[in-house]
């Protein structure tokens, strides 16, 4: 890619993330939630509620809020959250890691069970194994996500044991595992602490496994279409003409040609699973980057979400990205 | 799921107490900021008081840092002499100095706990003078104006204001000014007998024992909260033993845990009160009929009671709560339609109106406007329910742009009837211009000069009959005069916890205190 190329892109995301931050903080200031009441509490007095007013700079022009937000911005400064009143980036650094832990194995989980499936009800269409994959994929994509929660928690939690409960790790071991990256698997693998690693797996794998569903049925449904497309080619008739196996015609021609698809796709619902895993979160006390963007909107807290918003919008360019340049490996046609 | 990995379930540890709670309303720690409950729960195990209030007997005072303390002057003036052993979780002494300094602090900052010390007389001018340490272990405070002192020392025993903060540890965190309340906001520097290990908002919280505390170690090791808000989770957690202690479940949640032999409900009774309020300046409630119809005739109170209330709240209809000297029995109000129609049709609208209801969306609120909004159809009276968070209703109610709102409110944690009466039916200046949007007469818009006076003249009588007497006319006043507010129910507290944590009490002020809790083994 030429440099023009190059700035030209540079330019398209930061339009789009400018965009986003501005309507972000205009749709923040229509939102009929106050700030200051959050902060002082429904029964402070005028003087009270007035100066916390000043403080944040709500008294002051909707450009210069807007201005200062930015100025604050370029210097790497995404403000104070009035939830947890701490600078913002801290906040993200450290919620994101939980959220990041859980997308991927549920990412994983729905990959790697949905691609197959989808597959398998496109090379069986019409039959069995065809009805039966389109009606997973209904029940995953249809059935809400908390309720598959609850159910799952009531089996596999209270009933038969198997999960842990609510959070990353079991009570007793919370505060005893040291942070390094965020991600407390691997950092209680780095403490060497193997109860607190197992603790931690035990609580991972339901809410990922659940998130992995719903993931799974949207994964299977659209390899499906996309395989079935390209059985109907002419180039799948020529290749079992000529004798292949139909595993060499399913997996080794039909499905190379829809791989650039689905990377679009997985890239696409794992950046929704990224700033989308709210009710999994809620459901199961994840201290996620869901739950941090869910309860900042409800305080009215514009610095947390604004930063929110900047980091959704970073994911899902930065994904795109990605898929870009993996087109480039998986399609010559898109390299040249 | 791999069957092996369910072998890692254990009982929770004896000596830490694993508490799941909704954090929602938990967004400061400095004792200068922090407003609530929730807060004060926290608080109270980081910090000392220099009273306490006997959470089984809520009008008595218990020495806290301060080992004794007496009333001169006429009542102006308070003076405390404090225990000369008491010692920071930094090591330093506690000295009168530091709860001079602590109560200096919230007045010039200037949030929401200042408020209580503003009404009797404090200024962020005033206060270096009126609030002085004589000697290293006493303190005196001169109050600026006439008051109740046994008022003001039960604001000592109960306020997140008044804890005793480390001026030296605080005061080298601080930035640009803050009096380290940036610092304070996550962190804590107090007496008390826990320290804070960790804090993430909405998240977590972890209290670690201090192991040479001055009034002998807690006995638990940790303390650790998580921020749970689903009462289903809470309820499948207190199931399976994960769980020790449990705030904010649902209704039907502890009806199904107190059947459990190994589980325990306990319940207590706070200082405030859920209420339906009008506003008395919007013109369909200027009439007092009106005001009388909706407040008294068309709540049906003993199905609340029955149906919405229990473990939220008991009933209780008048504003200074059961449980103390001066409060009265309810005057049974029931819901009467045929009495509310009669009121309206004098009132000129024989065939009801239009209005809204503002609520909290969430329990029990939701309940109790839903049975309003039937009962107030009976009367011809078509009330659309508008949800939304606190910040949405009470916002709304600051700013008298409402109509009726089912609310809660009311005293704060002062075992005292000029705190409840205060807060929810004093309006000193009804005038819009006037904006005093912390009391709830004033934005339910309806001011009464006899009222005021009543109050007004209980708070200085110094004489504790007459006293009495005069805070009972107050509230018989209320009855007298409908204004915009009827209480429905004291607000109570359940928590669901595990029969293995002993010496558990609930403080009817917030000031739950986790120093004298244990745990025995499951037998």
């Amino acid at each position: 890619m030429n440099l023009t190329r190059w700035l030209r892109a540079v330019g398209g995301v930061a339009a789009s993330l400018l965009g986003l931050l501005v309507l972000t903080f205009l749709i923040g200031r229509v939102m009929p939630l106050d700030p200051v009441l959050a902060i002082v509490g429904p029964d402070a007095d005028r003087s009270t509620y007035e100066q916390v007013y000043r403080q944040l700079g709500l008294d002051q022009p909707l450009v210069v809020q807007f201005g200062r937000y930015l100025l604050g911005l370029a210097h790497g400064d995404l403000g104070r959250a009035l939830l947890t009143g701490n600078p913002v980036t801290g906040d993200l650094l450290r919620v994101l890691p939980a959220t990041i832990e859980l997308a991927t194995l549920a990412m994983l989980i729905g990959a790697l069970l949905g691609v197959p499936l989808g597959v398998a009800a496109a090379t069986h269409h019409g039959r069995w194994p065809d009805h039966a994959a389109r009606v997973l994929g209904l029940l995953g994509h249809s059935t809400p996500v908390f309720w598959f929660g609850m159910m799952g928690l009531l089996v596999f939690y209270a009933w038969l044991g198997w999960a842990g409960g609510i959070g990353r790790i079991g009570l007793a071991f919370e505060g005893t595992v040291p942070t390094v990256t965020g991600l407390l698997l691997v950092d209680a693998a780095l403490a060497g602490d193997a109860q607190a690693w197992r603790s931690a797996l035990r609580h991972l794998l339901l809410p990922a496994a659940v998130l992995g569903l719903h993931s799974m049925a949207y994964l299977s449904r659209m390899t499906r279409t996309f395989m079935l497309a390209q059985l109907s080619q002419e180039y799948v008739t020529t290749a079992r003409v000529k004798g292949l196996s139909e595993r060499q015609v399913v997996w080794g021609h039909a499905f190379r040609n829809i791989r650039v698809q689905l990377l679009t796709i997985v890239a696409l619902a794992y950046g929704g699973l990224l700033e989308g895993a709210v009710l999994t979160e809620t459901v199961f006390g994840w201290p996620g980057f869901g739950s941090y963007l869910t309860g900042s909107l409800l305080l009215g807290d514009m610095n947390a979400v604004m930063g929110s918003v900047l980091v959704i919008g970073v994911l899902f360019v930065s994904l795109n990205l990605l898929a870009d340049a993996l087109y480039r490996v998986f399609d010559p046609r898109a390299a040249a | 799921m791999l069957p092996g990995l369910a072998l890692g379930a254990w009982d929770t540890p004896t000596d830490q107490l694993l508490v799941g709670l909704s954090m929602n309303n938990l967004l400061s720690l400095d004792p200068a900021a922090a407003t609530g409950l929730d807060a004060m729960a926290v608080a109270c195990n980081l910090y000392d008081s220099l009273l306490e209030l006997d959470a089984h007997e809520p009008t008595r005072l218990l020495p806290g840092l301060a080992q004794s303390w007496a009333v001169s002057q006429g009542g102006r003036r308070l003076g405390f002499q404090l225990h000369p052993g008491a010692r920071f979780a930094s090591g330093r002494p506690v000295l009168a100095e530091h709860a001079a300094w602590s109560l200096q602090r919230v007045l010039r900052m200037n949030l929401a706990p200042a408020s209580v010390w503003k009404s009797y007389g404090f200024t962020a001018a005033n206060i270096g003078t009126q609030v002085q340490a004589t000697g290293p272990h006493t303190l005196q405070i001169d109050l600026p104006q006439p008051t109740d002192p046994t008022l003001v020392l039960m604001t000592l025993a109960t306020s997140m204001s008044a804890l005793v903060i480390d001026r030296d540890a605080v005061l080298a965190q601080a930035q640009r000014g803050d009096q380290g309340a940036a610092w304070l906001t996550t962190h804590a520097a107090g007496s008390g007998a826990f320290a804070l290990q960790t804090w993430r908002p909405k998240e977590l919280l972890i209290l670690t024992q201090q192991a040479d505390h001055w009034r002998g170690a807690a006995r638990l090791r940790r303390v650790v909260m998580r921020h749970m808000t689903e009462s289903q989770t809470l309820r499948l957690m207190l199931a399976r033993g994960d769980l020790d202690v449990a705030g904010g479940l649902s209704a039907p949640d502890i009806r199904a845990l107190a059947q459990r032999p190994e589980l325990a409900v306990e319940t207590v009774r706070r200082g405030n009160v859920y209420y339906v309020a009008v506003n008395a300046r919007h013109p369909r409630f200027a009439d007092e009929r009106v005001r009388r119809a909706v407040l008294r005739h068309l709540i049906d109170f003993d199905g609340l009671a029955g149906s919405v209330l229990p473990f939220y709240g008991q009933l209780h209809q008048r504003p200074v709560p059961p449980g103390l000297p001066a409060s009265l029995p309810s005057p049974g109000y029931h819901l009467d339609v045929a009495q509310a129609r009669r009121l309206l049709a004098e009132a000129g609208l024989p065939d009801g109106f239009d209005t809204t209801i503002r609520v909290m969306a969430e329990a029990p609120f939701t309940g109790i406007a839903t049975s309003l909004q039937a009962t107030l159809a009976q009367a011809g009276i078509r009330a659309r329910i508008q949800p939304g968070t606190g910040n949405q209703v009470y916002g709304a109610m600051r700013d008298r742009q409402f109509e009726i709102v089912v609310g809660r409110g009311g005293g704060g944690a002062e075992s005292h009837p000029h705190s409840a009466l205060r807060a929810l039916v004093y309006n000193p200046d009804n005038r819009d211009s006037a904006r005093l949007s912390n009391f709830q007469g004033w934005r339910t818009g309806h001011a009464d000069a006899t009222l005021n006076g009543l109050i007004d003249q209980a708070l200085v009588e110094p004489d504790a009959a007459r006293q009495l007497a005069l805070y009972q006319q107050a509230q018989q006043r209320v009855d007298d005069a409908v204004g915009g507010m009827q209480p429905i129910a004291v607000v109570t507290d359940t928590q669901v916890m595990r029969r293995v944590v002993k010496g558990y009490v609930g403080h009817p002020s917030g000031a739950t205190r986790l120093r004298d809790v244990y745990k025995v083994a499951q037998s």
